[in-house]
């Protein structure tokens, strides 16, 4: 990749920073990356990263050929009429914005603009995201090859069909607080069992921490590494038994439904309102 | 900590070696034996405790009597013995054992073998503070390290050693809740392990309770809080309090019936080539051979 490259931030939230944060740990410079924000609230640990700052969006598109738009879903028709005359066919337009379709993008974009849609998701603040990417009508395989080489420090990247967004989001978006109630949930049935309550959540958040590791590195499905924890009459399956009687794959599954038709719902109605 | 300390392993299974890896300073150990390690081995339980300062006992619970009894001549006070077996009190151990042995009850879990565990011990009644404390050193790299009262280690079982399969479950519905969705498998099951480790790393570095985590991502309106109605209409959270409550209390019947049998041990298995505290030649250091030795309660 080339080292150059200039990377711009429109928007300052967890989402830029995390990605920036990624981007960084290759060998893209501090330099070589803008961001822009309305206000300074959210500028002061991009500049911690050595990372140019300024209030200008179009300053960021002019000087960018990579340019991440990552405000909240209801000001990006705002920012892309603002920058849409400085967008050449050089660019590479990133939008993080939850909802907002390719076809929506491409509308405010000029035409033959290079544009892509990328979920990603919280944890990206520690380098441990899951994040989607789907590519708009004139976005080459080079392009979404070369936004995978940008992001691979962020997590996991994948990519797919514009249709797995909105799954990506009730999935690994919304299944961030999933797992926090879960968490919390195994920390109280500690507590209850006599468990001092800050112990039994730092614990609790370590052994999801260390169970997601050995799930994701070991490459097997899930249902095989549970079978090879079971010991015959032991603790464990006295206690899977019990998840399952209440019927906790089937609501977990409902959850992500919910999050995903949510999701779908959302997008057809800023669809809508155009 | 003394670099000279020597640690020595009875037992030769994942937990020892998930120990191992995270008492030898260095990140990134490659999955290899403990052989490449560069982990000197042996066939001989007492050659491992007469060359040990700190010896882990970690061999599957039904064989701890024999082992213990086979090795217990030469446990000094110099000695301190950590039984990471399931179901094996302080007080068994001590038993075992000569007087004022040192003795510590160790709960790991799993994920040690990655350096992300969660590790709770007990100190036995002649363990000091210093003792703990040393231990804790040895183990630091393993993952979470804390002390407890006996009484908690089957708590601890319950939720983060049958926690880590609580957690499996848990990752592979919310990846086939997005194969419902119209996702391929393996890409699901790829995203959702990924998510959970993400989550669980945010909430344990970030030090907030994860409720306080929950509201802060929740969008008004959003997809989140549609997701996590549904879990709370299910009862998800009453159903996973109900199974740490599960594994414990069946970690605490396990560990009243194993108090119960005072095994005396028979050597002899009369297959015709073991004889007293001689072991076959087998793919596991240290352990006899399942099925070879019996017990007699």
């Amino acid at each position: 990749m080339d080292s150059q490259l200039k990377i711009g931030f429109i928007g300052a939230g967890n989402m830029a920073f995390g990605i920036a944060k990624g981007i960084l740990t290759g060998n893209v410079l501090p330099v070589n990356v803008k961001v822009s924000a309305p206000s300074s609230r959210n500028l002061g640990r991009f500049q911690e990263l050595g990372i140019p700052i300024t209030h200008s969006n179009i300053e960021v598109v002019c000087g960018s050929d990579v340019v991440f738009v990552a405000v909240k879903p209801h000001l990006v028709s705002l920012v892309l009429n603002e920058i849409s005359q400085h967008v050449t066919d050089r660019h590479i337009i990133v939008s993080v914005a939850a909802g907002v379709t390719l076809s929506t993008l491409e509308e405010l974009l000029p035409e033959n603009s290079v544009a892509i849609r990328l979920m990603p998701n919280l944890p990206c603040l520690v380098q441990e995201g899951a994040l989607l990417f789907a590519r708009g009508s004139h976005a080459k395989q080079e392009d979404g090859a070369l936004l995978r080489s940008l992001l691979h420090r962020c997590g996991l990247v994948e990519e797919g069909p514009e249709s797995w967004i909105d799954i990506h989001t009730g999935l690994s978006g919304s299944g961030v607080a999933f797992v926090y109630l879960f968490a919390e949930a195994l920390a109280e049935g500690a507590v209850k069992m006599g468990m001092p309550s800050a112990l039994a959540h730092s614990i609790a958040s370590q052994t999801v921490l260390g169970a997601g590791r050995l799930l994701r590195d070991s490459g097997k499905h899930p249902a095989q590494l549970r079978s090879e924890v079971c010991t015959p009459g032991g603790t464990t399956i006295y206690g899977l038994h019990t998840l399952e009687q209440g019927g906790v794959r089937a609501s977990t599954m409902s959850a992500v439904e919910s999050a995903t038709e949510r999701a779908r719902e959302l997008g057809r109605k800023s669809a809508a309102r155009k």
